[in-house]
């Protein structure tokens, strides 16, 4: 069987490490959905899931440039390549979207999770609007969205590396669409289901729901993604 | 590396300037049909009794219908260079397609959304239907040109591994991702419920209960586009421009090192510093919405004496 | 509404899994009718999505739509490429295979995660089924058969074609629920929007397949745009039927408000 052979059960394993990253991914991203759109609670105003899935794409692609022209190139180096093209992704949004709320909409950036910022101190109730879960997006949540999108692309890089090991012997020229099919494919299963899990929005790493969910998101992804990491070994099997 | 330094810098140039067009427009195309998440307050305002004329363009969140358009483009622009077109006329040709395609998902969306409110007695305007479709497609067309051209340039000069249907959908994805989550602000905390006081923040309880008179008239959504189009628009732009552009920059001028990614660490400090101004700029403009409790007794205090 | 005759989801189910699957296994002779065959699949998942999306799912209505592609192209690829010596079998692998996952999902969403939504393990694994079926039926319309190494990787997967099956396909079936999204929603309007979108997706994999096939492309082509406007056409007569007022013009009737 060749699915007991130890390579492959690493490989399983790190397909299911980046399903992981991934679904981690999605918990640091400060995502207030719909009302975040209004100014109405803390964190970027659009779903979890299209943004997890939108940074770590723009990771994928500065990730597989990388596997196409640097041959030395090793995993951390691939993983590193999407966990910046992500963050930079991740970053330029949320600054962009910080200039609407402090000029656009004229409110302070506020966190209705925690009295204080972790980082930088300062109060956050106060500044809280009458009837709103906080507005805007404070300096703990920008670092745990860039946090987050790093993780994302890294996960996002680890899959495709993996993936290319397995087909390019195979069906050489084809192996980038068809990894790169099956990554995208991963991509949104495992930001669905932690977007389940937080019920659509969270404010990041100190939110209290994090430590709440964090442990049955992963605990659900690490499963599917080792599944689908079987299968897509299989595939390969069925190439030959 | 394919390009020699001068030359990959100006294609990167390029390319930031097309994704800067196209956050742009997209923020405009989903503030004239208006769609996301500030739509789900066009949504309720029947329910609230506030009827309106505003289109209710629930084609799906926008990065899914962006993704559409995008991948739409990319794959009527390869089959047409695959029958030799020219790329410019071929690229032109997919974007249109693309973009009647998006229109017709427009249509649906406002139809269908506005028959299952039957019961709060929303009216299906057909006028709005008639001159506020003609113009999500032609933003959508230019967002899908700029979108389908990056594409083509990343595949045909720049040698990526994937397709142009693949960039494609990848930019479309992330273009609507930033869209929704910048711009929409603008157009969601701001154009919706401009009658009350700048700054007072959005009470919950004021939800559904958006803003339907215009300069003169009854507001319709070509009024939003020409509000949201002095702020919300162009910051979505300078959000996609600045991620195509910086996420391609340290591995172009540094090549595929580690060098590169410290780059791109310090590239993701500055910006976490700037939003740090941004928020100490704002916080110290506009103070907070409540005092402390025990600074406020203590000022109390010496008043008294 | 209750008090309206609805199709029963056994129904559809039977509907998309037998057409879908009829229309695959004749692609290879009449590459058309693998879209049929996945129009069909696009009705049934999205009626699908229609009946869990009802119970609210904290992020919106197209996330399942997106989960659903995910889970088919998974489940479709392993289907298709695993299958060395008897071909015939793929598509039916995959159906199962893709039923497999979703249902490992929808049991995981239920009993870890906890959603509490009633129908969720059934609905993922039908949606699953019908995404699978989705991807291998307007593949086919596009490589002229379901032969994973030799028709769909060259045909589909190499020049991008799969991202719009993926992409547009999953539009296909979750547009529906969430245009239609609203108290006074219906099932028959949805259907039958479910049929135009599904057909505007036929139409796209017509325009990939003039690339790869040729004529029969064209073919493809064309019906799917005479079926958009039939389904567009019955879809507006379901709006006029059901709106409250279909108005050329006119300022916002009075209310309380």
């Amino acid at each position: 069987m060749v699915l007991l052979d130890p390579t492959t059960i690493i490989d399983i394993l790190l397909i299911g490490l980046s399903g992981t990253l991934i679904c981690l991914a999605v918990h640091f991203i400060p995502v207030g959905g719909a009302p975040a759109a209004m100014a109405q609670a803390t964190g970027i105003g659009t779903g979890t899931v299209e943004l997890a899935a939108g940074s770590g794409l723009v990771g994928l692609i500065t990730s597989s440039y990388m596997y196409a022209y640097e041959p030395s190139a090793d995993v951390y180096l691939v993983m590193a390549a999407g966990a910046m093209g992500a963050a930079i992704m991740l970053a330029s949004t949320m600054l962009a979207g910080g200039l609407i709320y402090a000029y656009g909409v004229a409110v302070p950036f506020a966190s209705a999770q925690v009295k204080k910022d972790p980082i930088t101190g300062e109060r956050q109730d106060i500044y809280v609007s009458k009837g709103t879960q906080g507005q805007g997006i404070p300096t703990i949540c920008f670092v745990s969205g860039v946090v987050g999108a790093a993780l994302g692309g890294a996960g996002g890089g680890l899959i495709y590396f993996v993936l290319m090991g397995y087909y390019t012997p195979l069906i050489t020229t084809h192996a980038a669409a068809v990894a790169g099919v099956f990554t995208m494919g991963v991509f949104y299963v495992n930001s669905v289901i932690p977007s389940y899990g937080v019920g659509g929005t969270i404010e990041g790493v100190h939110d209290p729901k994090f430590k709440r969910v964090v442990p049955k998101d992963v605990f659900t992804s690490a499963i599917v993604s080792m599944l689908c990491g079987i299968i897509a070994i299989m595939i390969a099997g069925g190439m030959t | 590396m394919v390009l020699d330094l001068t030359m990959s810098m100006a294609v990167l140039a390029l390319l930031g300037a097309l994704a800067t067009i196209a956050g742009c427009l997209e923020d405009l195309e989903s503030d004239v049909g208006s769609q996301s998440n500030p739509n789900s307050q066009v949504q309720l305002a029947p329910q609230m009794g506030f009827l309106h004329r505003i289109f209710n363009k629930a084609i799906s969140g926008e990065p899914i219908s962006n993704g559409m358009s995008a991948v739409t483009g990319g794959v009527v622009t390869t089959v047409l260079l695959n029958a030799k077109f020219y790329p410019l006329t071929a690229i032109v040709i997919g974007a249109f397609i693309a973009a009647v395609i998006y229109g017709i998902f427009a249509t649906t969306s406002y139809a269908g959304r506005v028959a299952s409110q039957t019961r709060f007695k929303q009216p299906l305007y057909m006028d709005i239907m008639r001159y506020t479709t003609p113009s999500i497609i032609a933003h959508n067309f230019i967002v899908c040109f700029c979108l389908v051209s990056i594409a083509y340039i990343q595949y045909a000069v720049l040698g990526y591994p994937f397709t142009i249907p693949f960039l494609a959908l990848i930019w479309g994805i992330s273009v609507g991702a930033i869209g929704s989550s910048v711009g929409d602000v603008h157009y969601g905390g701001e154009r919706e419920f401009q009658n009350r006081e700048f700054g007072c923040g959005l009470n919950t309880a004021l939800s559904g209960r958006i803003v339907r008179r215009a300069e003169s008239g009854l507001r319709n959504s070509i009024d939003n586009v020409w509000f949201c189009a002095k702020f919300g628009g162009p910051a979505t732009g300078i959000g996609l421009g600045l991620t195509v552009f910086f996420s391609s920059w340290p591995t172009t001028i540094w090549g595929y090192t580690w060098k590169a990614m410290i780059v791109g660490v310090i590239i993701l400090a500055v910006m976490t510093i700037m939003n740090r101004l941004v928020e100490i700029n704002v916080k110290n403009a506009y103070g907070p919405y409540k005092e402390d409790k025990e600074e406020k007794e203590a000022v109390s205090v010496a008043h008294t004496h | 509404m209750s008090d309206l005759k609805e199709i029963p989801p056994n129904t559809l189910a039977m509907f998309g899994i037998s057409g879908g699957l009829l229309g695959i296994y004749l692609s290879p002779l009449f590459p058309t009718a693998g879209a049929l065959g996945a129009i069909c699949a696009v009705i049934w998942s999205a009626e699908a999505v229609r009946r869990v999306a009802k119970y609210g799912l904290g992020t919106g209505v197209p996330s399942i739509g997106q989960i659903a592609m995910g889970m088919g192209i998974i489940a479709a690829m392993f289907g298709l490429a695993i299958v060395k010596s008897m071909p015939l079998a793929g598509p039916i692998l995959a159906l199962v295979t893709a039923s497999i996952i979703g249902f490992i999902i929808g049991w995981f969403a239920q009993n870890v995660i906890k959603m509490k939504i009633p129908v969720m393990i059934r609905c993922m694994t039908e949606i699953a089924a019908g995404g699978a079926l989705i991807i291998i039926g307007f593949s086919a319309a596009v490589a002229g058969n379901f032969d994973f190494m030799g028709s769909i990787i060259p045909k589909v997967f190499d020049n991008g074609v799969m991202l719009a099956v993926f992409w547009v396909g999953a539009m296909a079936m979750l547009h529906p629920f969430n245009a239609c999204l609203g108290p006074d929603e219906r099932q028959k309007r949805l259907l039958y929007l479910a049929g135009s979108t599904g057909a505007i997706t036929m139409a796209i994999m017509g325009i990939a397949a003039t690339m790869t096939l040729g004529a029969s492309g064209a073919a493809t082509l064309i019906l799917g745009i005479i079926l958009w406007l039939i389904f567009y056409k019955k879809f507006w007569d379901e709006v006029y039927n059901d709106a409250a007022s279909v108005i050329g013009t006119g300022l916002i009737p009075k209310t309380e408000a």
